[in-house]
């Protein structure tokens, strides 16, 4: 094995009088430097303030700048430090530490709500007793995360462009109304100019007619009838046409379905569920999702609380789903 | 939170062109107008690409830490941010392996200094039983 070199965050480990202490500084800091509208001092002496009791024995600018990096193999190994040495009481401890860092009145922004939560998973804290903790500390409830990647929460906090949306919309609106009306007009305009024309015709055709009538009367009646038969015939070929041109949209939109494809990444996301890389097969699909079931029966959390079972319970039908869905694709 | 690049079938640093035209080909019209206004708007783009990235880091942090299946990690994030587990080793035992490494190193380097100190001796033994040795066998031929 060639030795690489330490990185920073390694030999302050190396160098720290407690692994644990050092560690959980990283992840505090990275739950500050995703704290919004705090300067770069206030983050110092807030950290400052929370771990005063620690004893790790070395500055805190170096693990804030590791922070700040967002070195991920760093944050990796400060989680697993933390999760090896961590006694129960010492991790709600740090969990109480990280939402004190996280927010000062409840207030707490997107990312946070997720490394909240992935610090509570790290550290076994159950989702009730997050809650019970950050009712205490802040307040207030903690809410579901809102969802950034939807239409309706940027109604709400970015009321502004939709504002000037409704506003272009309407001008674009009103233009074209404008424009639809002078249209009108100038057709209207057009139309009573073709009537009077045509009244003049009439009345000159009406004259030649009159003329004419005694000898056309005879004719007439028959001309009429095959004109009526042809505008029928006509109308009939324009149904037809119509239908016909119906069937093939229909057809082409039935094609299309069949012929879209499903999203190619729904295949990997079922594998990754079952925790498989792209590409495994039937055997190792059929393996993965008995362990998985085994892991994630509902069953097993019968002893513990409701809400475990709960979750439990939606655990084992997500990865049922994408059993399912794999043993039908494969 | 949904990876609407994903759900595109777009990479996150896709241009306004193409997220225009893969919003175009979209089939699912509640998609096509949550993309719409969220990646066609410069600083709510913004925003999302910075949860996005966030939570991308997140998404292999649990799944390195075989936490993909947590109980706070459900529904939508869950669903597009797992991961599947990558094969990097643990952090913690590759920093020990490199520790014990650099302190094996360390040692075969003061443990070197062991066996020239025994070839000295043994030379400058030998030396003097040579020596011993000619003066015995000088003061034989004498006598």
């Amino acid at each position: 094995m060639s030795i690489a070199r330490f990185s920073p965050f390694e030999l302050l480990l190396l160098k720290s009088r407690s692994q644990v202490d050092t560690a959980t500084l990283l992840l505090l800091g990275w739950v500050l430097v995703h704290r919004q509208h705090v300067s770069e001092g206030q983050r110092r002496r807030r950290l400052a303030q929370v771990t005063a009791q620690f004893r790790h024995g070395h500055e805190l600018g170096p693990v804030m700048s590791i922070a700040h990096s967002q070195d991920l193999h760093a944050i990796q190994l400060a989680a697993e430090v933390v999760r090896k040495e961590c006694s129960k009481e010492r991790s709600l401890s740090v969990m109480h530490q990280a939402i004190t860092v996280a927010t000062d009145d409840g207030d707490i922004s997107l990312a946070n709500h997720y490394i909240l939560r992935f610090l509570a998973d790290l550290l076994n804290v159950a989702p009730a007793t997050l809650g019970t903790l950050f009712q205490e500390l802040t307040g207030q409830p903690l809410r579901p995360p809102e969802d950034p990647s939807r239409d309706a929460y940027w109604q709400t906090h970015d009321p502004a462009y939709y504002a000037q949306k409704a506003q272009e919309e309407a001008d674009a609106a009103q233009r074209e109304k404008a424009s639809q009306e002078q249209a009108e007009q100038q057709q209207r305009a057009k139309a009573d100019k073709q009537q009077e024309k045509k009244q003049k015709q009439q009345e000159k055709k009406q004259q030649k007619e009159d003329a004419r009538r005694a000898k056309a009367r005879a004719e007439q009646s028959s001309a009429e009838q095959a004109r009526a038969e042809r505008a029928r015939a006509e109308q009939a070929r324009q149904e037809q046409a119509r239908q016909e041109q119906a069937r093939q949209e229909e057809a082409r939109r039935r094609h299309y379905q069949r012929s879209s494809p499903p999203p190619p990444d729904r295949t990997t996301r079922a594998l990754a569920v079952l925790g498989l890389t792209p590409g495994a097969s039937k055997t190792d699909v059929r393996r993965a999702y008995r362990r998985m079931a085994q892991l994630h029966h509902p069953d097993r959390f019968y002893s513990e609380s409701e809400h475990q079972v709960a979750l439990a319970s939606a655990r084992f039908q997500r990865i049922k789903n994408a059993y399912d869905y794999l043993m039908q694709t494969y | 939170m949904r990876d609407l690049y994903q759900r595109l079938a777009l990479s996150p640093d896709a241009n306004d062109h193409q997220i225009n035209s893969a919003v175009a080909r979209c089939p699912n019209s509640a998609l096509r107008q949550d993309a719409t206004s969220v990646l066609a708007v410069a600083p709510h783009r913004e925003t999302y690409d910075t949860l996005h990235h966030t939570l991308s880091d997140i998404g292999r942090l649990r799944a390195r830490l075989g936490l993909t299946h947590g109980a706070h990690w459900q529904g939508d994030v869950a669903n597009d941010f797992s991961l599947p587990p990558d094969n990097a080793i643990s952090r913690h035992d590759e920093l020990v392996d490199r520790v014990s490494h650099a302190v094996s190193l360390y040692n075969r380097w003061r443990r070197l200094r062991g066996p020239w100190l025994l070839i000295s001796v043994f030379t400058v033994g030998a030396g003097i039983g040579l020596a011993l040795g000619f003066a015995l066998s000088l003061g034989l031929g004498m006598g």
